[in-house]
């Protein structure tokens, strides 16, 4: 499974008019005085040394690191790492950073090796897909706007017809982004002119998309598809969970973000949440507390997704940092 | 589907007046004299009646005018019309002199307006005078959920009669269970369980004079036939989220699963297995460095609370059914 496999291309250091609008506490690159922050994810076969090895590449280089979490499961065997780090790139290039934790990669036989330098890597270039239900869009939109969600939207995908009146609409033509009305029916899903319009995408968003995406638009597409299922997985899979959560009378609802693998609703869990229902509310009140939580919670997976907090872990789980 | 109908059926049955009950109740008045009719001492019992009827304009003020005519003050109130349902249910809880309004007039009064309004269900209780629920526990292996209830009771915070303990799993003289049964008197019963034969005449006779029963963990399926004859409310504890990983070891489905969140649901037992109305659920977040103990542990210690906290709400008469398979929880 293609869980983060992409590595942002190595966009080098002459991109740095990609600087608008970072949150960081550092002032813009100044080669002479500042540090700038790097995330190494690692995840090999487990050994002795692997943290001793990590760290001191990172210290020899000058590099400090500010957070690290390292997990090794029980009997298994694995080694999964995140360290997050500020360093100075004059005196650790990019791309000399590449090489030095590849030669680490090669060295433990790692199954997965990602460093990531927001300052000077470029976003991730996402694609959001959606359908009616436009509430996860709008959020989605919104965060971007805002600088929460630090992704590139490349467009937005949907089968649902927008008029030019639309709040989505006119959103997206003010910032450039194009919106793709695509009709589907149960014949055609039209997965093919999706591939082509998402094929320089780092991975994907279904914001409430309503369609299933077959075995073979996974296969074909190959990176990451995140998807949000308003109701606690595995509880309510399907169809309107909110109706089936309603009339099964329980007393907490929650939404679920989870990546998107053949089976329906089945993928590895990313993040979920609840809230408290009671006898006072009713389908209303069940489905505006639903959307509230899917919001929250498919923006906490995507933003967990970026910083590469999320991490493949056995058949059907993850690792999140 | 009779949810605490029974309760309400064995109340009718109950004498009301029991002053000579003097088990201690977690009152904020001091210790609770019987009062002598002639002494011109007052003081302030609390009573909770809880009312489910159609639908109508006015409930609210008569139910409110009877409690202030005889001189109760209402210290909290609970109203609920659902939307397009025209059913009523209340919950009061009011104090008042058992000397201005003696139970069984209490009684009578709430009987008048039941018929009034044509009630499903109209329960009063006085802690202070009524005599506690009498509960028996069912249990099997797993004795977390059991030790918790049984030291909740000792310790007062379970305001329960436990008349005994059933189990099918058999408990030697040594074990923490009945050496603490045999400290207070509270019989245990061994009875062995098949698959062919759930002991359930054998369970029937037990609980006969019980008010309701607590399935603590208990790994038998009651029957359908169990369910109807014994007639009252039985609560559960299922330890997964329901309706996620109904049935067996939910603890380790929900390992492989990778969910984020675990918990546990108490629900009252109906014939469909692991389907009868919740009563509460609780959670708690699980993450990869969870391994299958760590999962077990927390999923127990949820167990626990929620148990607990369904059977307070029980006792407290804050459980009301609620269209088919639901429940108002006040």
């Amino acid at each position: 499974m293609a869980m983060a496999r992409r590595v942002p291309q190595l966009v080098g250091l002459a991109n740095r008019n990609r600087n608008r609008n970072r949150n960081m506490s550092f002032k813009s690159l100044d080669p002479s005085s500042s540090l700038t922050h790097g995330i190494h994810v690692f995840y090999c076969p487990d050994a002795v040394g692997i943290v001793a090895k990590l760290s001191d590449c990172i210290a020899s280089r000058g590099g400090n690191i500010l957070a690290a979490d390292v997990f090794v499961p029980e009997n298994k065997q694995v080694f999964y790492s995140r360290s997050d780090f500020v360093f100075d790139p004059v005196k650790w290039p990019r791309v000399q950073m590449e090489e030095d934790f590849l030669k680490l990669s090669q060295t433990f036989n790692a199954v997965r090796s990602v460093v990531r330098v927001p300052a000077l890597d470029p976003k991730y270039k996402i694609a959001v897909l959606a359908s009616k239900q436009d509430h996860c869009l709008v959020d989605l939109l919104h965060g971007w706007q805002d600088g929460r969600l630090p992704v590139d939207i490349t467009c937005v995908i949907s089968n649902h017809h927008r008029g030019s009146n639309t709040h989505v609409i006119r959103f997206l033509e003010r910032h450039d982004i194009p919106y793709h009305y695509l009709c589907t029916t149960k014949e055609n899903k039209r997965e093919g002119e999706i591939l082509q319009l998402v094929q320089n995408t780092d991975f994907l968003v279904l914001a409430r998309y309503m369609q299933i995406l077959s075995g073979n638009f996974l296969r074909s597409y190959g990176n990451d598809v995140i998807n949000i299922h308003h109701g606690l997985l595995p509880s309510f899979k399907g169809g309107n969970p909110s109706k089936q959560a309603f009339e099964s009378g329980v007393k907490l609802i929650g939404a679920t973000s989870h990546f998107v693998t053949e089976e329906l609703d089945a993928g590895p869990i990313i993040e979920q949440m609840v809230e408290r229902v009671s006898h006072r509310d009713n389908l209303q009140s069940f489905v505006q507390k639903s959307e509230n939580l899917e919001k929250q919670c498919l923006s906490k997976a995507i933003r967990s997704y970026c910083e590469l907090r999320v991490l493949p872990y056995e058949e059907k789980k993850t690792v999140v940092f | 589907m009779g949810i605490l109908r029974r309760l309400c059926s064995s109340w009718n049955l109950i004498r009301v007046v029991r002053f000579g009950n003097n088990n201690s109740y977690n009152y904020s008045y001091s210790s609770f004299d019987p009062p002598n009719p002639s002494s011109s001492n007052s003081f302030l019992t609390h009573g909770i009646h809880v009312f489910q009827c159609p639908d109508t304009v006015g409930i609210v003020a008569k139910l409110s005018d009877c409690i202030a005519s005889r001189g109760g003050n209402i210290l909290s109130a609970d109203v609920f019309v659902p939307q397009n349902k025209l059913v009523f249910y209340s919950r009061n809880v009011f104090v008042f002199d058992p000397v201005m309004w003696p139970r069984m007039q209490m009684e009578e009064d709430f009987l008048k307006l039941s018929k009034a309004f044509n009630a499903m269900r109209s329960v009063i209780r006085v802690p202070a005078l009524d005599p506690k629920y009498k509960i028996a526990i069912i249990a099997s292996k797993q004795d977390h959920c059991l030790i918790d209830l049984l030291h909740g009771w000792q310790d007062g915070r379970l305001s329960v009669d436990i008349t005994c303990v059933i189990s099918n799993h058999y408990r030697g003289p040594e074990s923490e269970v009945i050496r603490f049964l045999e400290m207070h008197g509270v019989p245990y019963h061994y009875l062995r369980t098949t698959a062919k034969n759930k002991s359930e005449e054998e369970i029937l006779k037990l609980v006969q004079n019980t008010d309701f029963l607590v399935l603590a963990r208990y790994t038998r399926i009651l029957s359908s036939t169990f369910l109807r004859s014994y007639g009252k409310d039985i609560i559960n504890i299922h330890h997964g989220l329901l309706p996620s990983f109904s049935g067996i070891n939910p603890s380790k489905q929900a390992v492989d699963a990778g969910v984020k969140l675990i918990g546990a649901t108490s629900h009252f037992v109906t014939e469909g297995f692991d389907a009868g109305p919740i009563i509460e659920q609780m959670v708690e977040r699980v993450s990869h460095r969870d391994n299958l103990q760590s999962f077990v542990q927390k999923s127990q210690n949820l167990e626990k609370q929620c148990l607990s906290s369904a059977i307070r709400s029980y006792c407290e008469l804050r459980v009301l059914p609620y269209e088919k398979k639901k429940t108002v929880v006040f």
